[in-house]
C-alpha cells in the first residue's frame, strides 16, 4: 500500500513539473498558433540561473524567484526578437525556435560548463512526514502543492480578470479580438512571458528533485511536455493539467515495475490519441 | 550551372590519383554521406514543406541495421546487402507509420512525434545492451570490398551523384509537382482534387529510406556504431546543411554539407587554442537563426534569385532598346 502511495505522489510531483512546463507551451500555442520548441531551453534556464543564485545567496525562495524573473526576461527577448518577426509563416517558426533551442543550450554550457551540476534542497525542505506506515518526503509535497497554487493562479486569471477574458477571446479568434481595438500583439507578449516564466520555475524546481541539473534535461522534459500537450489537446489548458498527471503518474508507476518501457508506454499512449482524437483526450477545444 | 557541376564532379573522381591525405578523403566521403543525408531532408522541408526533428532515427535506423548484422554475421557482401534491405524495410515501415498518424494533422504534429520518436529510439539503443552494446556502442569488420579507403571514397561520391540525380528526376515529375504545389498551398491542392495525405506520405518514406542508407554508409565509413547517431545532433546536421545551403534545391543540401563538415573539422581544430571553439555549436545555431529569419532560402537560393533578378534587369533593358 504505501508503495503505492509512494509512487503516486513521485509521479503526481513529476507530473506538476511537466504541467509548469506543458501550461505554457498550450496556452501560447492555443493563443497565437506557435509551437515554441524553445520552451525546454527556458525550463533549463530557470534551472541553471535559479540554482545558482540559491547556491550564491543561501536563499532558495532568492533561487525561485530568480529563476521566474530569468524566464520572463528570455520570454520577452524571445517573443520580441525571435518569434514575432516570423510570425504567420509556420515552416520557418518551427525551425527558428528549434534554433533557439540549440543557443540556448549551448549558452548554459558555455556560461556553467558543460559537467552536470548537483542540487539538494533547502533544510526547511529536507526530510519527510511519516504518517504511520506511510513515508511522504517533504520536497515531493512541496512541488505538488506549488503545481496546485499555480493551477489555482492561472485558472484565475483566465477566468476572472479581464486580460484571461482577452486571453480566453483571443484562443478562439483573434482576428475580432484585434478588430474590437484591443491590442493583441501585447497579450501575445504577456502569454509568452507568463509561459516562459512558468517553464522557468519548473526547471528550478526540478533541480533539488532529481539532485543534478544538466544542460540536456530541457530536451527530455521538453519531450514528455509535447506528447502531454497532444494528449491534452493543442491549446487545451485543463487538458494540459490532467494529462501531465496522467503522465507523470504512468511514468513513475512504469519506472518502478517495467523501467525501460516508461518512455515507451507515454509515446504508445500519444500514438493512441493522434488516432483516435486528434483534438486530445479531454473535450473540444477551448 | 551544368558545366560547373561536371567540372566539380571530375574533379573529386580524379582527385584520388593526384593527392594523398587520408584525413581529407575521410572528410569528403563524410560530407558525401552527410550530402545523401542532407537531401533526403531536402525533399521533406524544401520541397513538400513538411518539418521532422527527428531525422536522425532513420539515420541511425540504417547505422545499426548494418552495424549489428556485421557484428552478428559474417561481414560479407550478401550480408551487407541484407542489411540495407533491412534498413529500407524499417525506414519504410516508421516512415510510413509516422507519416500516416501524423500528416493529416497541422505541420507541428509531425514535428513533435518525429522528435519523440526519435527520443524513444535513442532510448532503445542505450538499453537493449544485448542487441546493441549500449551507450558505448561496438566496432565491427566491414566487407572486403569496402577496406580501401579510396574505393569506399568512389562509392559515396557515386552514390550521392546517383542520390542527386534520382531526387532531380524524382521532384521535377508530376509526384513531385505535386509536393511542391502542397508547399506552396495546400488547401488549393486539395481542392484542385489531388489526395494530399498521399503525396505527404510518399515524400515521408522516399526521405525515410535514403535517410537510412545514408546511415548504412556512415557506419560502415566509421566502421563503428554507438547512441550518438540517434541523438539530436545529427537531425541538427541535417537542419543546419538543408538551411543554410538552401531549402528545395538539392544542390543547397550539398553545399551545405561540405561547409558544414570543414567548419566542423576546422573549428574541431580550433578548440586546442579556445575553449569556446568546443561549442562550435552555438555559432551555427546564431547563424542558422540569422538565415532562417533574413535568408530563408539559403545560400543557393539567395544567389539565384540575385542572378535571376539582373537577367530580368537586362532583359528589360534590352527590351528598351529595342524600343528605342
Amino acid at each position: 500500500m504505501d508503495l503505492i502511495i509512494n509512487l503516486t505522489i513521485n509521479g503526481l510531483a513529476t507530473g506538476m513539473l511537466i504541467f509548469l512546463l506543458a501550461a505554457g507551451l498550450t496556452l501560447i500555442f492555443g493563443l497565437m498558433d506557435v509551437l515554441n520548441f524553445a520552451h525546454g531551453g527556458l525550463f533549463a534556464w530557470g534551472a541553471y540561473s535559479g540554482l545558482w543564485i540559491y547556491s550564491q545567496t543561501g536563499s532558495f525562495l532568492a533561487g525561485i524567484i530568480g529563476a521566474i524573473l530569468t524566464g520572463f526576461i528570455l520570454g520577452i527577448i524571445t517573443e520580441r526578437w525571435i518569434i514575432k518577426p516570423v510570425y504567420g509563416n509556420h515552416v520557418q517558426q518551427i525551425l527558428i525556435t528549434l534554433g533557439l533551442m540549440l543557443v540556448l543550450s549551448e549558452m548554459l554550457k558555455v556560461i556553467w560548463g558543460p559537467n552536470q551540476i548537483m542540487a539538494s534542497p533547502p533544510d526547511y525542505l529536507k526530510g519527510s512526514w511519516e504518517l504511520g506506515s506511510i513515508i511522504i518526503i517533504k520536497y515531493r509535497a512541496f512541488i505538488i502543492l506549488v503545481g496546485l497554487f499555480i493551477f489555482a493562479a492561472v485558472q484565475f486569471v483566465l477566468k476572472r480578470t479581464k486580460i484571461g477574458l482577452v486571453v480566453r477571446a483571443g484562443v478562439m479568434n483573434k482576428e475580432m479580438v484585434q478588430s474590437l481595438g484591443i491590442n493583441i500583439q501585447k497579450v501575445f507578449m504577456f502569454v509568452f512571458m507568463m509561459g516562459a516564466g512558468m517553464a522557468a520555475l519548473g526547471g528550478v524546481l526540478l533541480g533539488p528533485y532529481s539532485g543534478v541539473i544538466h544542460a540536456g534535461m530541457g530536451m527530455e522534459f521538453a519531450i514528455l511536455a509535447f506528447i502531454v500537450v497532444v494528449i491534452g489537446g493543442m491549446g487545451n489548458f485543463k487538458g494540459s493539467v490532467l494529462a501531465a498527471i496522467l503522465v507523470g503518474l504512468s511514468g513513475s508507476f512504469m519506472a518502478y515495475y517495467v523501467p525501460d518501457l516508461s518512455l515507451a508506454v507515454n509515446m504508445l499512449l500519444m500514438a493512441i490519441v493522434l488516432i483516435i482524437r486528434p483534438q486530445g483526450l479531454f473535450g473540444a477545444k477551448g | 550551372m551544368t558545366a560547373v557541376i561536371l567540372i566539380v564532379a571530375a574533379f573529386l573522381v580524379l582527385l584520388p590519383f593526384v593527392y594523398e591525405s587520408r584525413n581529407l578523403f575521410i572528410l569528403l566521403t563524410q560530407i558525401f554521406v552527410f550530402s545523401i543525408f542532407a537531401m533526403s531532408y531536402d525533399l521533406l522541408l524544401g520541397f513538400t514543406g513538411i518539418v521532422s526533428f527527428g531525422h536522425a532515427m532513420f539515420f541511425g535506423i540504417g547505422a545499426y541495421s548494418i552495424g549489428i548484422f556485421m557484428k552478428r554475421f559474417e561481414p560479407t557482401l550478401g550480408y551487407f546487402l541484407l542489411a540495407v534491405l533491412m534498413t529500407i524495410a524499417l525506414t519504410a515501415i516508421v516512415s510510413f507509420v509516422v507519416g500516416l498518424l501524423t500528416l493529416r494533422l497541422k505541420s507541428h504534429f509531425y514535428a513533435m512525434l518525429t522528435l519523440s520518436l526519435s527520443g524513444l529510439f535513442l532510448v532503445l539503443a542505450e538499453k537493449w545492451r544485448s542487441m546493441t552494446y549500449g551507450n558505448d556502442g561496438f566496432t565491427f569488420r566491414v566487407p572486403e570490398q569496402f577496406i580501401d579507403r579510396t574505393h569506399f571514397y568512389w562509392l559515396c561520391l557515386f552514390l550521392m551523384v546517383a542520390v542527386f540525380l534520382l531526387l532531380k528526376r524524382f521532384t521535377n515529375s508530376p509526384l513531385g509537382r505535386v509536393m511542391q504545389a502542397i508547399r506552396e498551398n495546400e488547401q488549393r491542392t486539395e481542392s484542385l482534387g489531388y489526395h494530399v495525405l498521399h503525396y505527404k506520405i510518399t515524400a515521408s518514406v522516399v526521405s525515410g529510406v535514403l535517410a537510412g542508407i545514408a546511415g548504412v554508409l556512415y557506419a560502415v565509413s566509421l566502421r563503428f556504431v554507438n547512441t550518438s547517431v540517434f541523438t539530436m545532433d545529427i537531425t541538427l546536421d541535417a537542419l543546419l546543411m538543408t538551411i543554410i545551403g538552401g531549402v528545395g534545391t538539392l544542390v543547397g543540401a550539398i553545399i551545405g554539407a561540405g561547409i558544414i563538415e570543414f567548419a566542423h573539422d576546422w573549428l574541431t581544430a580550433l578548440a586546442k587554442e579556445h575553449a569556446i571553439f568546443e561549442r562550435w555549436i552555438i555559432f551555427f545555431g546564431i547563424i542558422y537563426i540569422l538565415v532562417v529569419m533574413f535568408f530563408p532560402k539559403g545560400i543557393v537560393g539567395t544567389l539565384s534569385s540575385l542572378s535571376w533578378k539582373k537577367k530580368k534587369q537586362h532583359a528589360v533593358k534590352k527590351e528598351e532598346k529595342m524600343a528605342g
